[in-house]
């Protein structure tokens, strides 16, 4: 008798204690939205990470909502966690940090979900990659480096941080394009991150470095670093640098990221994510998030991203293309 | 000093002590290593000022990694890769009752490497800093290179089965996508392989698994008396064999913490070998419970966590995990690392540096005496012992990518792992292959890559030289020996080395 | 002949190894280099060179075996090596560690984590139907709780999550 008594009790446990010790569910009726999760699909302290935790930190500052669980679903450049997304077909409640990184990895990486599968909720953010050579280097203008770059590809190793398919590998493809260099010419380098990079740049052992600003600003205040060009559209506040058009080089490249949630979800829950968010970039909180980390503002909500991403899609897949990597 | 009136105020004392609390309490926790301690940690700091809020990171990044080792020690479930040295010589102390020792040694290692390493990084930082970037690809692939040949020290008994092992290692190590050309390898087009397995998923796998299933299969039936818990502190013989595998370990650690993408899982094995091989009376003890394969690793990662911080503050590069969460850190407080740091926010800096001392010494105050009480975990009957490893290797495999797949995988590693031990096949060189393979090839063809193709790329600078005159040294000074002295009975090591 | 094969058991592992290396060869074999690779050494050459080093292991291993070497299993301070292996023991271990893989997903952690427990007690030898579950559960739930709650790890809490 004790036995099964002790089984049951086991078992009432198990079932019953988790769910009535966690908090969350719709039980409050105010305005705020509860119980959003947001999945980030790369580790702790990447730039997906941070964009989500930043947003999810500044909406409950600016009280819009509560309880915002931000979880990590890492993996094959973030497909695993766009996989999932996907998977959660309908599910209002459930949104994805993502990037320009995550378009190239579905490439890379022959994963069968799509962004285009995904309802997109916003843009958030750009960060432009900025062309970077150490302080010794020979070159001082993007024009001597493309020279030297036409002249023996081979010779002018490239450095990114991030692996084939990735924004840092992409930019220095469309680059090499523009100039008239076949791209499966180029040696690119990987890195494991921008901070890899960064020694590799310093050391003088790539000619050239491509990445996000982010990790390099004190270096180039320091004049350790010499930034030759940034291949946003336009110049960057507070970086001595011409933009890759002033160059001569016709790109125009940004990294981005913004927020993605599952296919098939009802036009309230749309809407209401879309608003939220467009109520997130308006908050003075936001603002100050965006300034303090070096980022770019820019903001397109819903169906503009949509397009936005459609666009990215193809012109990542043609540059894939082009090297066999798609 | 001003860095020591700032963090020994009540406060931040308190805030550091906290810090190491929580760091600990959470790196024995099954999945999460020092990365995730501090990751999930943040949100707990964003209240303090920026001062206060380092100095809790200090804590709780070395209470993270100490809490790794502790799992890695009593249940042989690393909690970072860092810890899996350890537990290779740990566990076994464990098994024999001498847990609180090996705990009392780890702990003391981290003291110890911690105290050099961030003494080293108060002297020598700017530096260190200077030359860390001239270290490139072909000086990493020389170190890789002699870390091979020290595997064929621990290859055991029989060097065939030795080499089957760095074998079935190296082919897990090719599982995922080439980082060099995005490549699929070994993935069988499975998204959840393609970014390898974690060396510690294999670790724990190996070690873990693969033991509990090879103790069900022998189960000693008769014995029932739990493992004794032994004296509590070290003897003054684990002292004398413990003290110089502690100061060597940070000069091993340090440099390699310093370097980008050093690390601490290629020091703390180089570590190991050293000590094994240095280590002329206990040789035989070494993978059955020596003090000095946890004393030297332990110090040498603790001094690899300082080294990491030489690159992170200095050129605001973040070569480990968690140097890359602290970074993120630095950054959400608007402060960029770098070589302006020291001259911008010189009290945060001398703050950290000072709470980092304070954070070592309440890790060892407060481990210490808890060393015993750890150890007597191990007191409960066997089976909850093994069903408890089993219990906390599931939850950290799954609990990182909430995947049942990476519950398969571990499950396969852990089948592997029994196979292995019922046939003689050391489990360690497997370990070995899976953390040096990936790297060493990483980095030759980054090197041929650098040099477009030229073989001369990967001997082309002076570090890369001397590291292969070594390995030359190496290989061929048993060779001149012999030559010189034909009439000399073989050694120990030689006779080890039949197959 | 039966009796031949069990001394020689170990010639499995040559066999797995074979298996191994060619698994690795082939996969190799298939990647493309055509693009994509810069210098001598491309995706291909590390696989190649360990799976023909598994093959030539596999040759020398089974050399040893049939010279009357034998890989010496490891001891313990729980292992009897007298005693037969036991492979009631081990298929009930194995039976509780894959019972939480399939079950995870289901009936959530805090459920599946106890049955991998008290399975796991159950098959090494631990009969009080009393202690055991009741250990296997809190012992799960507190995970549980830990991960979950505490530090904000999602764990799959069960069906009756968000319904209570």
């Amino acid at each position: 008798m004790g036995n099964w008594l002790a089984a049951g009790a086991a078992l009432v446990a198990v079932v019953v204690v988790p769910p009535l010790l966690t908090p969350g569910g719709d039980s409050g009726a105010t305005g705020q939205l509860r119980g959003l999760r947001v999945l980030v699909p790369n580790a702790p302290g990447g730039g997906y990470d941070i964009t989500a935790r930043t947003a999810a930190k500044a909406m409950e500052d600016a009280d819009l909502l509560r309880n915002a669980e931000v979880f990590n679903l890492p993996g094959a450049g973030g497909t695993v966690g766009l996989g999932r997304t996907v998977a959660e077909r309908g599910n209002g409640k459930l949104i994805m940090s993502m990037g320009l990184g995550v378009v190239g990895s579905v490439y890379t990486n022959k994963a069968p979900s799509s962004l285009l599968d995904t309802t997109p909720v916003a843009k958030l953010i750009e960060e432009p990659d900025i062309v970077v050579v150490g302080a010794e280097s020979p070159y001082r203008t993007l024009a001597e480096l493309v020279a030297a770059w036409k002249a023996d590809p081979g010779a002018v190793p490239v450095g990114g941080g991030s692996s084939p398919g990735g924004p840092d590998h992409l930019a220095p493809m469309l680059m090499a394009k523009a100039v008239g260099i076949e791209p499966r010419t180029v040696n690119y380098i990987p890195f494991d991150g921008g901070g890899e990079l960064l020694a590799s740049v310093l050391g003088g052992k790539v000619a050239f470095g491509v990445s996000g600003i982010g990790e390099y600003r004190d270096q180039i205040e320091a004049g350790t670093l010499r930034v030759l060009a940034v291949t946003s559209a336009d110049r960057i506040p507070g970086v001595d640098a011409p933009t890759l058009g002033e160059s001569g080089v016709d790109v125009k490249f940004s990294n981005w990221r913004g927020i993605v949630a599952p296919p098939g979800i009802s036009d309230v829950d749309r809407d209401r994510l879309v608003g939220l968010f467009t109520t997130l970039h308006k908050t003075a909180q936001w603002q100050e998030a965006v300034r303090r980390n070096g980022w770019t503002d820019a903001f397109a909500p819903g169906e503009e991203f949509g397009t936005f991403l459609e666009e990215e899609n193809t012109r990542v897949a043609t540059v894939l293309k082009d090297l066999g990597l798609a | 000093m001003g860095g020591f009136a700032t963090a020994l105020t009540p406060t931040h004392l308190a805030l550091a002590a906290l810090g190491v609390l929580l760091g600990t309490a959470i790196g024995v926790l099954p999945g999460i290593g020092p990365a995730m301690a501090v990751a999930l940690l943040l949100p707990v700091t964003y209240g303090l000022e920026p001062t206060g809020a380092f100095i809790m990171f200090a804590g709780i990044y070395y209470g993270g990694m100490f809490g790794g080792s502790t799992t890695s020690i009593l249940l042989n479930t690393p909690g970072e890769s860092a810890a899996v040295v350890a537990a290779i010589d740990g566990n076994p102390m464990a098994r024999k009752g001498r847990g609180a020792q090996a705990l009392a040694a780890a702990a003391i290692g981290h003291f110890v490497g911690g105290i050099i390493g961030t003494t080293a990084l108060v002297l020598l930082a700017p530096t260190v800093a200077k030359y860390a970037v001239d270290i490139g690809a072909p000086d990493f692939f020389a170190i890789m290179v002699l870390a091979f040949i020290a595997v064929t020290s621990v290859l055991g008994a029989s060097r065939v089965r030795g080499f089957a092992s760095l074998l079935i290692g190296l082919t897990i190590g090719l599982v995922g996508l080439d980082e060099m050309t995005g490549q699929q390898r070994l993935t069988f087009g499975s998204l959840h392989l393609a970014d390898g397995i974690d060396v510690v998923i294999v670790a724990v796998a190996l070690f873990a698994v693969g033991e509990s299933l090879w103790v069900a299969a022998h189960l000693r039936r008769n014995v029932a008396a739990p493992i004794p818990v032994g004296r509590p502190w070290l003897g003054r013989a684990d002292l004398k064999r413990a003290w110089k595998p502690w100061l060597r370990g940070p000069f091993i650690g340090f440099p390699f913490g310093a370097i980008p993408a050093g690390g601490a899982e290629i020091p703390t094995f180089l570590s190991y070998v050293t000590e094994k091989r240095l280590s002329k009376a206990h040789r035989d003890e070494f993978g059955k419970g020596a003090i000095e394969g946890v004393a030297g690793p332990e110090a040498t990662a603790s001094a690899s966590a300082a080294g990491t911080l030489v690159s992170m503050l200095t050129l605001g590069l973040p070569t480990t995990a968690v140097a890359a969460v602290m970074l993120a850190a630095f950054q959400q407080y608007g402060i960029q690392p770098g070589p302006l740091l020291f001259q911008r926010e010189s009290s945060l800096v001398w703050g950290l540096i000072a709470s980092l001392f304070i954070g070592l010494t309440l890790l060892l105050v407060l481990n210490l005496p808890l060393a015993p009480l750890w150890a007597k975990l191990l007191r409960i009957p066997r089976p909850y012992l093994y069903a408890g490893i089993l219990f906390f290797a599931s939850v950290g495999a799954y609990a990182v990518n909430a995947d049942v797949f990476d519950l398969l995988v571990m499950f396969v590693i852990g089948v592997l792992g029994f196979v292995m031990r019922r046939y003689g096949l050391p489990v360690l060189p497997a370990i070995i292959g899976v953390i040096l393979g990936p790297a060493a090839e990483q980095q030759m063809r980054r090197a041929l890559q650098l040099s477009d193709g030229d073989l001369v790329g990967l001997v082309n600078t002076p570090f890369s030289i001397v590291v292969y005159a070594v390995v030359a040294v190496l290989l061929f000074f048993p060779l001149i020996r012999k030559l010189v002295r034909p009439e000399k009975p073989s050694s120990p090591e030689e006779e080890r080395v039949e197959v | 002949m039966n009796a031949w094969l069990k001394e020689r058991s170990e010639l499995g592992v040559s066999a797995v190894l074979v298996v191994l290396g060619v698994l690795v060869l082939t996969d190799a074999l298939r990647i493309h280099t055509d693009f994509a690779q810069r210098g001598p050494v491309g995706p291909k050459a590390v696989p190649i060179l360990v799976g023909s080093l598994l093959l030539v292991v596999a040759v020398l291993l089974a050399r040893d075996v049939l010279r009357g070497g034998r890989g010496e299993a490891e001891g313990g301070e729980d292992v009897d090596l007298a005693a037969p292996a036991d492979w009631r023991t081990v298929l009930l271990l194995c039976g509780a560690f894959l019972a939480n893989a399939a079950l995870i997903g289901v009936v959530g952690f805090p459920l599946s984590g106890a049955v991998l427990f008290w399975g796991a007690a159950y098959a090494l030898g631990s009969r009080d139907l009393v202690r055991d579950p009741l250990i296997a559960a809190g012992l799960s739930v507190a995970t549980f709780l830990v991960f979950n709650n505490l530090l904000g790890v999602p764990l799959p809490g069960g069906p009756l999550m968000g319904v209570l």
